[in-house]
């Protein structure tokens, strides 16, 4: 397996941002206000986050995304009722305290396993890495314009097994309608906007397009096709997206998903890019 | 009856005063550009221009006649029956074979925006620039079901090009569809969105 990177390197900090912000936000409002108030802001921010993974969970059943939910919630809870258990000294009680961090450490513990293990990383690097492995030529070319690249033998029920299985292990955001099934990859750092709707229209993202009778087509969006280091030539890899999904939705029908997981693993790309 | 001859006599006949030109030809042996503007309430050069304009297009005589020493013209009717008789078949493109094996593809950094058809299966419409710096304009060219599947299926910018013909089979489009495929095509080309690779 090449490990030679074809897209340029993740410098995005819109993943950490978020908790990140919240804690600062939750320092200021502490040092301005009062630490109740920060902590009740905290306890805000948390649940309207658990509120985002909520809809994740709802939109793709990643089953990562649920422990995250748990774990939100636990935080939110814990945040609106702190200030009350610092003011009646509950944490004085040994046991009171424990059982407090027992359960922050082990939904702690079980989410880094999650993030380590890529349980809850979108994959669209990985998609965009494996598209443009056999691509060799540099000659650009590139167009707004979607291409057909094949033609798969599936019913509708098949390939809506494929697209759940490839929502649940986040390598695209499925857009479901009565005629067409499309996967849109989505790269770590543009799930918020992606999921919430706040980014562009999905069909001027990158996307992968199954219809009804099975014709599979791609679009590969601009700002993705800049993200590689080179000009790749574009028609060979809109074929070769278009390939990968193929080739990962023959695998789903043999029940052998789980090896295009590995595929994406082996590619060894940053838990958090 | 060409187009040019049908728009001539269809935009006399549209003019509001030629129904009574018309009917002073019909009722009068002969009249002067004159007679018929004072008769009409028309400026006289409106009159004689409507008149002249009829003499060419064969459907009045003009003689000139005397009086005293000063010419004029007379008009009268040389047919008593206007047909507009226009083969819309004159304007129909017959595709040829050099046509449909022209190879094309998409012109690269054509600066076009396409507009995928709700149904993914076609292009609905294609944006382009024309003109030069402030006068560049935005023409949007809407496409017929049948020209938004050829364009869906024509080759990327630097992709191998391929014959119309061959475009025409992956797309599912007949030969019937010929004509109005390649008067797509060759408006793209004269706006740079496709080229022909020899």
């Amino acid at each position: 397996m090449s490990l030679v990177r074809k897209l340029k390197p993740d410098r995005s900090i819109t993943g950490p941002l978020v908790p990140l912000s919240m804690l600062l936000i939750f320092g200021l409002t502490a040092w301005i206000f009062n630490l109740r108030i920060g902590f009740y802001t905290l306890g805000f921010l948390t649940a309207g986050y658990a509120l985002y993974t909520l809809y994740v969970v709802l939109r793709t059943r990643n089953q990562g995304h649920i422990v995250a939910l748990v774990y939100q919630l636990f935080v939110g809870y814990l945040c609106f009722n702190f200030p009350t258990y610092i003011e009646r000294r509950y944490l004085d009680r040994v046991e009171f305290a424990l059982a407090y961090f027992s359960v922050l450490l082990f939904f702690g513990v079980l989410l880094a396993y999650l993030v380590l293990t890529r349980k809850i990383k979108w994959r669209g690097r990985e998609i965009f890495e494996l598209a443009a492995e056999p691509i060799e030529t540099a000659n650009n070319g590139y167009t707004s314009r979607p291409r057909p690249v094949g033609k798969v033998e599936y019913s509708r029920q098949e390939l809506l097994d494929f697209v759940r299985f490839a929502a649940r292990h986040l390598v695209a955001l499925p857009y479901i309608t009565s005629k067409n099934i499309t996967l849109v990859p989505v790269k770590m750092g543009d799930e918020f906007g992606r999921v919430l709707g706040l980014s562009d229209d999905y069909r001027d993202a990158t996307w992968v397009n199954f219809d009804m009778d099975g014709n599979v087509s791609v679009h590969i969006s601009q700002k993705d096709y800049l993200d590689y280091r080179e000009p790749l030539a574009f028609d060979e890899l809109c074929q070769s997206l278009g390939q990968v999904f193929i080739d990962f939705a023959e695998l789903q029908k043999k029940g052998e998903g789980v090896r295009f997981i590995d595929r994406m693993d082996d590619l060894r790309i940053g838990i958090f890019s | 009856m060409d187009f040019q001859t049908a728009a001539k006599i269809g935009s006399l006949l549209a003019k509001d005063y030629a129904e009574g030109m018309f009917a002073l030809l019909v009722n009068y042996q002969g009249i002067s550009a004159s007679e018929a503007a004072t008769r009409l309430n028309l400026h006289i050069k409106t009159s004689q221009d409507f008149l002249e304009a009829l003499v060419e297009l064969d459907i009045l005589t003009g003689t000139e006649v005397f009086e005293k020493k000063r010419p004029y013209i007379r008009y009268a009717l040389k047919t008593d029956r206007i047909v507009i008789d226009l083969d819309l078949m004159q304007v129909a493109r017959k595709p040829v074979v050099d046509e449909l094996s022209l190879r094309v593809r998409e012109k690269e950094n054509a600066g076009a925006r396409f507009t995928v058809a709700r149904s993914g299966d076609s292009i609905a419409s294609v944006a382009i620039w024309i003109g030069e710096g402030r006068d560049r304009q935005e023409r949007k060219i809407k496409l017929t079901p049948p020209q938004g599947r050829f364009f869906y299926h024509l080759p990327f910018p630097k992709a191998k090009p391929l014959t119309v013909a061959e475009i025409m089979h992956k797309a599912g489009l007949g030969e019937e569809i010929a004509p109005e495929i390649l008067d797509l095509i060759q408006l793209a080309m004269k706006y740079g969105v496709v080229e022909a690779i020899q």
